[in-house]
């Protein structure tokens, strides 16, 4: 019995049925933690893993729309995968889980000293378990209610809660995916001490493989429902067998990554347009991934096809030679502030504090910076969404010409009910050279620019809603460089795809960049992504800029406490 | 062996298109069905059921107070020896079309003020809520009866009442869901690609309201039913012997005893009028909800 797992997952078939339609969330996956250690489920979007997470706390509804085969054993008890009483004694006592976003797990009306109270007997026991998930003055935190605490105070709250009642098995379901990147490895270090302590073991569901791999004994790379990699951590990621693995591994991007070339594997790498290019390029021929691999190919390949494509696009102003001096965005002593009334008195947020700098020609400058440094609020001023107090921002270009603003949730920038064709042409209609264009060359004009972002033209006529996160990142960037802008803005716009994905938008954006002659203003908090993109890594702290760092240098050269702690929080 | 990879990635079974369409229809409850017939069998009666029936609402064509199931009057007869029935179809007819004017230039007003407010935003959308709020601020019932009794007896101005205390409650909506939209990322992005003006109204803000008005609107026909015939209950609507429901009702109170039929019939025709379009408003939102407009 002792050396027994603590979990035992056999032959777990879960289906959803909606909208007439019968989807296997899961596949016949089979899985065994022993107390003590932790397994990392690692999937993209849509994988299963969280199927499996919830499947191992009976949090499956018995609504007759999932159905589930297959037995789950925790602690010696035998389960069933759909919800039903028997679950009852075991959540909350045996099972426990911390989720990823702490505000909907905890209870707005309870103080944490009463919601940690009920497990542990005593305020004295309270404040040592909060202790012991490092939380200092934990006193006072007991008399908060969980709105009063910071994103990472409250998902360490979660896991004193989590570890209270003395769990056999705990669920840590992206756990960390919710919070500022610089808080993440404090949480994780955390979680990962409190745990080994505690002597449970752990299923934890991620996307990342690097937070896997720092967390994790054990890691399953979850596809399409099925384990197709399974294995001891450090075996699985220093030698992956299965090819998604590899991709997935290939898909992290950190601060040694290679700039001049696309990142991700091969496959995933690939644009769309590259057999133009090479043709373009005069060398059909080429064995794009061997060139990638040895340097034969860079950006730099991209230059020359520009004129190709600004003849596909007709645009005549697409150029990639000369000279040009001037700066294609100059933010000149920008400042901004909010005021709100609390209790009749005026509260003035100074977000941004006098700041100054400019973007060349062809130049990408990344904007680094927690949440509420201010880095947001310049980039809408930038791209006029909001206006400065006082301050100039400037921009080259014609009218409609100057900016374009890329959204971090593009789902959500792009008009629901407009289809593709409408939401491009509508934004040739409103720039100088989109006037007096017919509708079949605003057509064609939106169809090549389709093709240059690795779209067809089968999304012409498709709604937003239609398409995946992925496609509807390419739609809202055609959108912006139909008619190309001079500056790019780029607000965190891979931070909520999948790593896959979010390198082949990273890819995409570069390739826009040199082929269309446009510069990036790109804001972020990842600051390999930052690296991947930018010529320059600008980091703001409390509405100043603190320090400029070339990017080939960043991780040697970036002196403030912030810009280390970013460095430190990129996960190898 | 911690773990056993049973299946392979070719085994993972394809979305099975099951043999049922994926209709609207199909996301309804039986309840919501059936209301939705209702309606469909209510406004069939109210359109052709005076053409169809056999006397006049308004001229006496039996005995008086004669009872339900008597040869030729299958619903009895009133105290001039009208036809129940064919009262009741003839202020079916009437309070439906009564509404659904009433709804549509109330929600039509409140639209118009609600988005001008909402959209341009500054002083106009102080000045408009403020003119609004006036008319908030009155009981509704008491100001539609002033104004019924102040223009005089009869249907239309007792449907002028109505509209008068019914948009200000569409222009609050309507102000807020236009203030809601104007700041979703959609609308924003469109802004940056250069839309404005109406355009950016018509295409990018006003389909978001669009639902919300007429889920409103739906759900607001059986109120306005209710009003219309409480207001002809205490005699603000068009004198007998006009077959208007409430009127015929508060009529045959004085008959109750000893003739049921010609106070509760209309009474429950009422009921029935503003059951129907209340649970029809609900299925209505559940189709727009599920087509995601």
């Amino acid at each position: 019995m002792a050396d027994s797992p603590v979990l035992t997952v056999s032959d777990l078939t879960v289906t959803y049925r909606g909208r007439g339609r019968v989807v296997t969330a899961v596949s016949d996956v089979s899985l065994a933690i022993d107390a003590g250690r932790c397994l990392g489920l690692v999937g993209e979007s849509g994988s299963g893993k969280s199927t499996i997470g919830a499947a191992v706390q009976g949090i499956i509804p018995a609504d007759g729309k999932a159905e589930a085969t297959g037995r789950i054993s925790i602690a010696g008890r035998d389960l069933t995968p759909i919800t039903d009483p028997a679950w009852a004694k075991v959540r909350g006592a045996d099972v426990t889980s911390v989720f990823q976003d702490p505000m909907r797990s905890l209870d707005p009306t309870m103080t944490i000293g009463r919601m940690l109270n009920r497990y542990t007997g005593s305020a004295e026991a309270s404040v040592a378990a909060l202790e012991r998930v490092q939380i200092r003055r934990a006193g006072e935190v007991l008399k908060k209610y969980p709105h009063q605490l910071s994103g990472g105070m409250r998902q360490r709250v979660m896991i004193a809660l989590a570890l209270a009642p003395g769990p056999r098995l705990l669920i840590a379901d992206e756990p960390t995916t919710a919070l500022d990147v610089s808080v993440q490895a404090e949480v994780l270090s955390v979680l990962r001490e409190s745990i080994e302590d505690a002597g449970c073991a752990v299923l934890f569901v991620t996307h990342d493989l690097g937070v896997a791999r720092h967390m994790c004994d054990d890691i399953a790379v979850m596809k399409d429902g099925v384990v197709v990699e399974a294995g001891p951590a450090e075996d699985v990621i220093a030698r992956p067998t299965d090819a998604y693995t590899r991709r997935l591994m290939a898909s992290r991007i950190t601060l040694d990554t290679d700039r001049a070339r696309p990142v991700g594997a091969p496959e995933v790498a690939v644009v769309a347009s590259m057999e133009d290019v090479l043709t373009q390029l005069e060398r059909p021929e080429l064995d794009v991934a061997a060139a990638w691999q040895s340097g034969d190919l860079t950006w730099d390949a991209f230059a020359g096809p520009t004129a190709a494509v600004g003849a596909a696009t007709g645009l005549d102003h697409v150029t990639l030679v000369g000279h040009v001096t001037r700066p294609s965005l100059a933010v000149n002593e920008v400042n901004k502030t909010y005021s709100t009334r609390v209790r009749g008195r005026r509260v003035d947020n100074h977000v941004l504090k006098d700041v100054s700098f400019e973007i060349g020609y062809r130049e990408a400058v990344a904007l680094v910076g927690e949440s509420g440094s201010g880095k947001s609020t310049l980039l809408r001023i930038a791209g006029g969404i909001e206006t400065a107090d006082t301050g100039v921002v400037n921009a080259q270009g014609v009218a409609g010409e100057g900016t374009q603003v890329i959204f971090q949730d593009a789902g959500a920038s792009l008009t629901p009910w407009r289809t593709v064709e409408e939401l491009l042409r509508e934004r040739i209609e409103h720039t100088a050279t989109g006037k007096g264009k017919t509708r079949a060359e605003m057509r064609a004009m939106a169809l090549s620019t389709l093709e240059l972002v690795g779209l067809d033209e089968s999304v012409l006529a498709a709604r937003p809603t239609q398409l995946s996160g992925g496609q509807q990142q390419r739609v809202a960037i055609a959108r912006a460089v139909v008619v190309p802008p001079s500056v790019l803005l780029c607000d965190e716009p891979t931070s909520a795809l999948d790593v896959s994905v979010a390198c082949s938008v990273l890819n995409l954006i570069n390739l826009l960049r040199h082929s269309l002659g446009i510069s990036i203003m790109f804001v972020t908090h990842d600051l390999a992504a930052a690296r991947l993109i930018a010529d320059r890594v600008l980091v703001m702290t409390g509405g100043e800029i603190v320090e400029t760092v070339p990017a080939e240098r960043l991780a040697q050269d970036i002196t403030t406490d912030y810009g280390r702690r970013l460095v430190d929080a990129v996960l190898a | 062996m911690p773990f056993s990879r049973k299946s392979t990635l070719e085994k993972i079974e394809k979305a099975q298109q099951s043999g049922a369409r994926d209709t609207a229809w199909s996301a309804l409850g039986v309840g919501e069905k059936l209301s939705l017939i209702g309606v469909g069998v209510i406004v069939l009666i109210a359109l052709v059921g005076p053409a169809v029936m056999p006397y006049s609402p308004i001229i006496p064509s039996g005995g008086q107070l004669e009872p339900p199931l008597s040869s030729g009057h299958v619903l009895g007869t009133d105290v001039l020896g009208m036809d129940m029935a064919t009262r009741l179809v003839a202020g079916m007819q009437r309070s439906l079309f009564a509404a659904l004017v009433v709804t549509l230039v109330s929600a039509a007003i409140g639209t118009l003020i609600g988005v001008a407010a909402g959209f341009k935003g500054g002083w106009l959308d102080t000045a408009l809520m403020r003119f609004t709020d006036l008319f908030l601020a009155f009981p509704a019932m008491i100001i539609a009866m002033a104004i019924a009794a102040a223009i005089g007896q009869s249907l239309g101005s007792a449907m002028i009442g109505i509209i008068v205390v019914w948009w200000p409650l569409y222009a609050r909506l309507v102000r807020g869901e236009v203030r809601r939209v104007v700041a979703l990322p959609h609308v924003q992005a469109a802004r940056v690609s250069g839309v404005k003006g109406w355009r950016l109204l018509w295409r990018h803000v006003i389909p978001a309201i669009t639902p919300t008005v007429v889920v409103t609107a739906s759900l607001d026909i059986g109120a306005v039913v209710m009003t219309l015939a409480a207001l002809s209950f205490i005699g603000l609507g068009t004198p007998a012997p006009a077959p208007e429901l409430g009127r015929m009702a508060s009529d045959g109170m004085k008959y109750f005893l000893n003739a049921w039929w010609v106070a509760v019939l209309p009474s429950v025709v009422i009921g029935l009028l503003a059951f129907a379009f209340n649970y029809a408003g609900d299925a209505i939102r559940v189709v727009l909800r599920r087509t995601g407009v």
